[in-house]
């Protein structure tokens, strides 16, 4: 579930910097058209491969209740660290995206 | 036309919340609490130590114990300790009188001298039966839940920007904040919200919409329940006296039939007579869907499986999916926590609320400063409902730690203090708000009920230390989890009550201004 969870922090961080209100003040500058567009594909598709993640991981019904969780969880830390740590919240974006993998190697192997 | 339909919502979105905002949030946020009810209910009857046993000594020990001491009775219920709840329980309806209950030592089998508390059940029941005679609370308990159903609805509605300020929270912003906490705090956790609030809803459709049961049924209700839960459909004792047979071995058959689940809740009926049963239902912890129906029937005599019954119509799945989401005995740990704070969110979302609406208003009179008489109504009731209510749970926990243990009536007298205090807080408000300001009522109430979370964990070392000290030493981490929750609760109402320093004149203004020119 470690890395649903991850993969939902990765994926709302994408979404809220493919925005130009957020991106300007996480990162100071605003990204180009189509750089915003791949970023919100990036952070559709993290937040479907969460699901999918759950969905390998559990029972239907708890990996639906536990894809909510981290869901809303995750999307509430992101504002909260953002709202007063713009940097840190970027870092543990950054930090999921290196940890995403680790996670799911380990995933397979259990 | 749209922005009309959508002012229309706005309208709704403003009273609906307005008239319903204070009950909703009392019963926000004793539900919350309900999902620590078991853990509370540890905390206030500390005597109560968990041991390690299997399920089959338990049971045994269980009915031992009821063989001896209620053996006439109609019905006996045997609850066996689990993760939460270190309780060995026995319940049973005498022949005549009244339901009687006992906590028995899971590992001695005798009767624990037990301080009388309702612990978490008292917030579990206020928080759907609001103290009021059947069935008038679960009435206005649901028309509560009708309407937060309708303010979530006009909400999502009159939120023009549910998308694109998604992400938004700007701190230290006056008006501003206290509208993107409340939409942050909304959308953020919606899923929650919605399931939580129709699942309400669906918990009590039998009473809220019982039309379609009438119908088939008449005036015999009580036959919908038998054709549901077959399994608990009440026969008359026989004549003929019988041996109950042992209950521990059918729990292999329980085993062979819910492969992965436990047993919950035994039901024996008629113990001592020839056609004595047996009932067992599964444990609520180890699946999701609440199925009250789902249920194994032994010969209480030969111990034989008779009947076995299953809730796997798709709408009584729907519905007891639905209700067990709600209720949550399935979550572990980390879920729970993660429950409790969803819970937290929806209190605070509906705080927000309440204060942004008299926030707007007070915006008029800014200037003059001086409220007229409907706004000060609202702030009151507003202290009152939120800060008054944080006073009245934690005097409840404090009340069961200064009363002594045993004087009876004593649980009687933990439920009249949270009320007192509740209500005293109602009057100071009203003394403050109409009397003076808004600000000292805040302040006031939220400082002593800070001090008064903060001096939980030490009030608990001093009159129950023992217990506290025990519970450590087995890794029971219960005790002194309440204690620090009430510890940063407390932290974070001195956290707010420092916001209400001062008179607030020049800080009302200053804050507010900026807000002004945005708005326009």
């Amino acid at each position: 579930m470690l890395l649903a969870t991850l993969l939902c922090y990765v994926g709302f961080s994408a979404l809220c910097l493919s925005m130009n209100r957020h991106s300007e003040d996480l990162t100071g500058r605003s990204f180009s058209v189509s750089r915003a567009k791949a970023l919100r594909l990036l952070g559709w598709a993290a937040l479907l491969a969460s699901l999918w993640v759950a969905l390998a991981s559990q029972t239907l019904g708890q990996a639906l209740v536990q894809w909510s969780a981290a869901l809303m969880g995750s999307a509430v830390v992101l504002v909260f660290v953002m709202s007063y740590w713009p940097r840190l919240a970027l870092s543990l974006a950054g930090v999921g995206v290196l940890l995403c993998p680790v996670f799911a190697f380990l995933q397979l192997l259990a | 036309m749209k922005e009309g339909f959508r002012q229309a919502m706005a309208w709704l979105h403003t009273w609906a919340g307005l008239t319903f905002g204070w009950l909703l949030f009392a019963i926000f946020m004793t539900g919350t609490l309900s999902y620590f009810k078991n853990e509370i209910t540890q905390w206030t009857q500390p005597e109560i130590v968990p041991h390690e046993i299997s399920a089959a000594d338990g049971v045994n020990r269980a009915q031992q114990w009821l063989g001896e001491n209620a053996p006439d009775a109609k019905r006996w219920f045997i609850r066996l300790p689990d993760e939460r709840s270190p309780e060995l329980g026995v319940s049973w309806t005498p022949a005549k009188g009244r339901f009687e209950e006992r906590s028995l030592d899971s590992l001695t089998g005798v009767p624990v001298q037990v301080r009388q508390s309702m612990g978490g059940e008292f917030f579990y029941r206020f928080h759907f039966q609001l103290q009021m005679p059947y069935p008038w609370g679960r009435w206005l308990a649901s028309l509560a839940a009708m309407v937060m159903f309708v303010a979530l609805i006009s909400g999502i509605i009159t939120h023009k920007k549910i998308f694109k300020e998604f992400f938004t929270f700007r701190p230290r912003k006056g008006q501003r904040t206290w509208l993107d906490g409340h939409n942050a705090v909304a959308v953020l956790v919606l899923p929650f919200h919605l399931m939580i609030t129709y699942s309400s809803l669906v918990i009590f459709m039998t009473m809220i919409m019982p039309l379609s049961i009438l119908t088939t049924y008449g005036k015999n209700t009580q036959g919908v329940f038998d054709d549901l839960f077959p399994a608990f459909k009440t026969e008359q004792a026989a004549a003929d006296r019988a041996p109950l047979a042992s209950i521990a071995p059918m729990f292999e058959v329980a085993a062979e039939k819910w492969p992965g689940s436990r047993v919950g809740l035994i039901t024996v009926n008629n113990p001592g007579s020839a056609n004595a049963s047996v009932t067992m239902t599964r444990h609520g912890a180890d699946h999701i869907p609440h199925e009250p129906g789902t249920a194994l029937v032994f010969d209480g005599v030969s111990a034989e499986l008779k009947n076995e019954s299953n809730m796997g119509a798709a709408s009584l799945m729907l519905a007891g999916g639905l209700y067990g989401l709600h209720m949550g005995h399935f979550a572990g740990p980390l879920l729970r926590w993660l429950y409790f704070l969803a819970g937290i969110g929806g209190t605070a979302m509906i705080g927000t609320g309440l204060v942004i609406w008299l926030g707007k208003r007070r915006l008029k009179h800014a200037k003059s400063g001086v409220l007229p008489f409907e706004l000060r109504l609202v702030e009151m009731l507003n202290v009152a409902s939120m800060s008054g209510l944080m006073l009245a749970v934690v005097s409840f926990f404090w009340a069961n730690r200064l009363l002594p243990v045993s004087f009876t009536g004593r649980s009687d007298w933990e439920v009249k203090t949270f009320f007192c205090v509740w209500g005293v807080a109602l009057l100071h408000a009203f003394a403050r708000v109409f009397l003076r300001d808004g600000r000292s009522a805040w302040r006031e109430q939220l400082t002593l009920a800070a001090l008064l979370y903060c001096a939980l964990p030490i009030l608990d070392m001093a009159t129950a230390g023992g217990y506290l000290l025990a519970s450590l030493k087995q890794g029971n981490l219960t005790l002194v989890a309440l204690d620090m929750t009430a510890l940063a609760t407390g932290i974070f109402l001195a956290w707010g009550a420092l916001r209400f320093r001062g008179d607030g004149k020049i800080v009302l203004a200053s804050k507010l201004t900026p807000a002004v020119q945005e708005a326009r």
